[in-house]
């Protein structure tokens, strides 16, 4: 049974889609990242139906780097975010201009 | 229409339609929630694809330790009062632009997707570098480790590093420090790195 390689491309564009409209319209850092995620799911999804339509590998391969360094970034980004709101008792991206190194 | 094409749709409505979900529940554990269906969808496309290991790969990182990660901090940073803290405060006029945007950015896609998407013969691998062909001679997650291994040994290391600098990273922003409170975060990592530095029952709450 194969998939269409278009009809898989365009629900790939369609999250992406949906996952820049989150970051643009959403005020919420944790939605914000969740958003991110879902960027990021779409692009793995195109890089697995290329992969699936070339038959190269290699799509496969950069689908596991992504996931790795979305793993390291959703780390690195909810710490950020919890350090945020033990100083500030909220969350939101108004308040993470006056963050300084 | 087969079997695989209904499959097709069905999972291509869900994924899009938890896709919003996540960005239109005003309450964020529904989004992550919501999320998670996505992800699950996303694996069930990988196995339509071929792709059994990083489909098994997808729901164990993504849904089983980073989705549970997010849950936890969701719970954590919910404000004293509720949904209503979190409410957006977003004038009409930024959200039309974002949808708007939105729009523009479905239609290039679309029109891309629509007009030039051609995949080469070209482009394809032939001969024993075949995906298909490696995949039936030595088994899926082989073929998948004879590719990380040989031909990608050398971004394979670089993400043991980005993952043991994550580490060090969340361990540094997540450490509490004993010297004064109402400290932000910066100056409270700046004063903590003396040996006083210290986790645990001693360090005071704000």
């Amino acid at each position: 049974m194969p998939v269409p390689a278009n009809a898989l491309l365009f629900v790939s564009a369609m999250l992406f889609t949906i996952g820049v409209v989150g970051v643009l319209v959403r005020r919420n850092p944790l939605v914000i990242f969740m958003s991110i995620e879902l960027m990021l799911n779409a692009v793995n999804l195109s890089f697995m139906t290329f992969a699936n339509a070339l038959h190269s590998v290699d799509g496969w391969i950069f689908v596991f780097l992504v996931l790795s360094v979305a793993a390291a970034e959703v780390v690195v980004g909810l710490a950020i975010i919890v350090s945020v709101f033990r100083t500030r008792q909220e969350i939101d991206v108004d308040d993470f201009n006056t963050m300084k190194g | 229409m087969n079997l695989g094409q209904i499959a097709f749709y069905v999972l291509g409505a869900t994924a899009i339609a938890s896709g919003i979900g996540v960005i239109a529940f005003r309450n964020a554990v529904y989004s992550a929630l919501s999320l998670i269906l996505n992800l699950f969808c996303l694996a069930l496309f990988f196995l339509m694809l071929n792709a059994i290991f990083l489909a098994a790969i997808q729901v164990l990182v993504y849904a089983g330790a980073i989705m549970v990660l997010f849950l936890f901090v969701v719970t954590m940073l919910t404000p004293e009062g509720g949904d209503a803290a979190t409410v957006d405060r977003l004038g009409a006029m930024q959200r039309t632009a974002a949808i708007g945007l939105g729009i523009i950015l479905a239609g290039a896609f679309g029109y891309i997707l629509i007009s030039q998407v051609r995949l080469s013969p070209s482009a394809m691998a032939t001969g024993a570098n075949d995906l298909f062909t490696v995949m039936n001679r030595d088994g899926n997650t082989e073929a998948f480790g004879l590719a990380l291994f040989h031909g990608y040994l050398l971004p394979f290391e670089v993400t043991s590093v980005i993952l043991v600098a994550a580490i060090l990273g969340a361990v540094v922003l997540g450490r509490r420090t004993t010297s004064g409170s109402g400290l932000s975060a910066g100056s409270g990592l700046s004063a903590g790195s003396g040996p006083s530095a210290g986790s645990g029952p001693s360090a005071r709450e704000e």
